[in-house]
């Protein structure tokens, strides 16, 4: 679909009004759907489909996906949650995922930010060094 | 003791458990070399972007929500959804003389089989150009070996000079001469162990060529010996459009580095034409706005950045210098198109090479009224400043004269004299390609055309006469010859020596 300029423009102007204290608020996101839904404004779809671009991007840059070979155990959990909460600030989604491809150690990834300390990302590397 | 073991297994244990972080994002369109990536928040301009399986980019768009980058090799091995890494490194490539002698891509990876390129450094791709500090005004000379330039248009080592002319005009010609004579004087600057003598290094970009110019090229350079004195960058017209857009940037590098580090260096960039052309394709597929042309709006920068990175340095910083002769092809001689234009008004002179000239066989097809060099007279050598002073009045005023001749009107005494003075210069700056001058052979010449020595010489055998003459001075004369080229300046008691040598050849000429 071709969104233009004025689209883009739209949708990022209604992006930021479902920001509240620099975090998006799901509820305002919900609204602004259903109210372009409901009123058809011109290009609406293209507005719509930029809309939820920039949402799925702020979501992920709010989500910290963390791997491990083997289930972690709760306090390991937390003291995760709470270093990655001191260094993005609050409200990020945290899940946690067990992958035994990573041999053992831990990958989290923030948004672009991808911290590696598995022992399959230490191996690569050393492939890489030969 | 036990505690000092534990506390070093302790820090062996946290060295091991290092944790890399790493900036990635995923590939949301590729198409033509060019690839869109969403995430990469931390990605720089111009930083290399690591593909996987070996295959890099390079970061040139950074938008709101996406990186659009180039990918520099093959791009048809990348998918959608494919993870790209930052490198934080900008693109570089190695320099230094380990490259002399090679023949190397864009990235200056070596494509002549010749095995790896041996080299210790490497240089940014872009650089800024160095500022007015480090810089001093033109004074040295760059031999081309071209009679008609070194007399009318000289060349100075830190200079831009542009080569601008139509198809098939001779433009690569005078690189490539540019590129033997120098050559050939460092060979005897080396035989002769001149250590006062700053041996010129060059670099060939051969952008958009076709596969076999460029290989005659090489084929010509290796006859000619110059090979172990040059550099050949290759951007073929088969390579990509990004990899045209870096190898003007790519031989940059590598000739700034001989700048840098107190030598002078000589660039060809054959051509800027083609090098618009790939940039305008890059930048259209990135979608960034385009302007008159369909060139992107910062086409002038392009070049102007690239061609400023040319200068001579001052001796606090190494006396260095980079002397640029960039390449424009124009379509049917219109010289005010965009980028001639671009290119003419960043350049510090240019040769205009005609069509009606190289047809009539006049070759260099140097058109001498509409070329100029605007510093290269503060390099030339004195003899040649004496010899040459007026040359390009005399051709100046032969051209208008002869057009009034054309009309078969009667002429008086002076005027036929300087006609045929002309015709005689004209026949004298005839050269064949591949077949430098050296300079004190050249003034010697001059100097013979100029005092009326060839006045009695029939225009058509004008070219055997000079032949011979240079013959019989390099062979006969060759003390007089190593004096003007040890001197560089006609003196009276040269000038009588020349005097006496040139009528003695005269005696015997027939």
């Amino acid at each position: 679909m071709k969104i233009t300029k004025q689209a883009r423009r739209d949708a990022k102007q209604l992006f930021r009004s479902c920001l509240v204290n620099g975090l998006l608020d799901e509820n305002r996101v919900r609204q602004v759907v259903q109210q372009v839904i409901a009123q058809k404004p011109r290009g609406y779809l293209a507005i719509l489909s930029h809309f939820q671009r920039l949402v799925r991007l702020d979501v992920a840059r709010r989500t910290a996906g963390i791997e491990s070979a083997i289930q972690l155990p709760e306090n390991l959990r937390t003291g995760v949650q709470t270093n990655l909460a001191r260094r993005y600030g609050p409200g990020l989604n945290v899940s946690f995922a067990q992958n035994p491809d990573l041999i053992g150690g831990l990958r989290v990834q923030v948004g672009s930010d991808v911290y590696d300390g598995s022992i399959r990302a230490r191996l690569a590397a050393l492939a890489e060094g030969f | 003791m036990s505690n000092l073991l534990q506390e070093i297994e302790a820090q062996i244990a946290g060295v091991k458990t290092s944790v890399t972080k790493q900036n990635v994002g995923a590939v949301r369109e590729i198409g033509d070399g060019v690839a869109k990536i969403e995430g990469l928040t931390d990605a720089m301009l111009n930083e290399m972007l690591d593909f996987g399986n070996g295959v890099t980019g390079l970061a040139l768009n950074l938008e709101e929500t996406e990186v659009g980058a180039i990918i520099l090799g093959d791009y048809t091995s990348v998918k959608e959804g494919q993870e790209v890494r930052t490198t934080g490194r900008l693109l570089q490539v190695p320099v230094g003389k380990g490259l002399l002698g090679r023949v190397v891509n864009t990235l200056g990876q070596p494509v002549d089989g010749k095995g790896p390129v041996k080299n210790e450094t490497s240089y940014p791709v872009e650089k800024i150009a160095p500022g007015i500090i480090r810089r001093r005004s033109v004074s040295q000379p760059v031999q081309t070996g071209i009679m008609a330039i070194d007399a009318m248009i000289p060349i100075g080592r830190g200079q831009r000079e542009l080569i601008i002319g139509d198809r098939s005009t001779g433009k690569t010609t005078i690189g490539i001469d540019t590129i033997i004579s120098n050559a050939r004087l460092n060979k005897a600057a080396e035989a002769a162990g001149d250590k006062e003598y700053r041996p010129l290094y060059s670099i060939y970009v051969g952008v958009g060529q076709k596969q076999s110019n460029i290989a005659r090229v090489i084929n010509v350079l290796e006859e000619a010996g110059a090979m172990p004195y040059t550099i050949v960058v290759v951007a073929s017209a088969s390579d990509s459009a990004t990899n045209q857009y870096l190898a003007p940037f790519a031989g940059c590098a590598m000739g700034e580095w001989f700048m840098d580090n107190g030598m002078d260096a000589l660039i060809i960039f054959d051509d800027l034409s083609k090098h618009a052309v790939a940039y305008r394709q890059v930048s259209l597929v990135l979608k960034r706005p385009s302007g008159r042309e369909a060139y992107p709006g910062d086409v002038f920068y392009l070049h102007s950045r690239l061609l400023e990175r040319s200068a001579r340095l001052n001796e606090k910083y190494g006396n260095g210098s980079l002397t640029a002769l960039p390449i424009i092809e124009t379509q049917l001689g219109d010289v005010s198109a965009y980028i001639p234009t671009n290119v003419i008004s960043i350049t510090d002179g240019q040769i205009y090479l005609e069509t009606d000239l190289f047809y009539q066989g006049v070759r260099p097809a140097i058109s001498v009224g509409l070329s100029v060099s605007r510093v290269g007279s503060a390099a030339q050598i004195k003899a040649m400043k004496q010899v040459a002073g007026r040359i390009k009045l005399d051709l100046a005023q032969f051209r208008e004269l002869a057009a009034f001749a054309q009309f078969g009107s009667d002429l008086d005494a002076a005027t036929q004299a300087k006609i045929e003075r002309g015709k005689r210069i004209v026949e004298v700056f005839k050269q064949p390609q591949y077949n430098p001058i050296s300079v004190e052979a050249q003034a010697a010449i001059l100097w013979t055309a100029q005092n009326g020595y060839f006045d009695d010489v029939a225009v058509e055998k004008i070219k055997d006469c000079q032949n011979k003459l240079t013959e019989y001075l390099t062979t006969r004369k060759s003390a007089l010859m190593a004096k003007l080229a040890k001197e560089k300046a006609l003196s009276d008691a040269l000038t009588a020596e020349l005097k006496a040598a040139v009528t003695e050849f005269k005696q015997t000429y027939k």
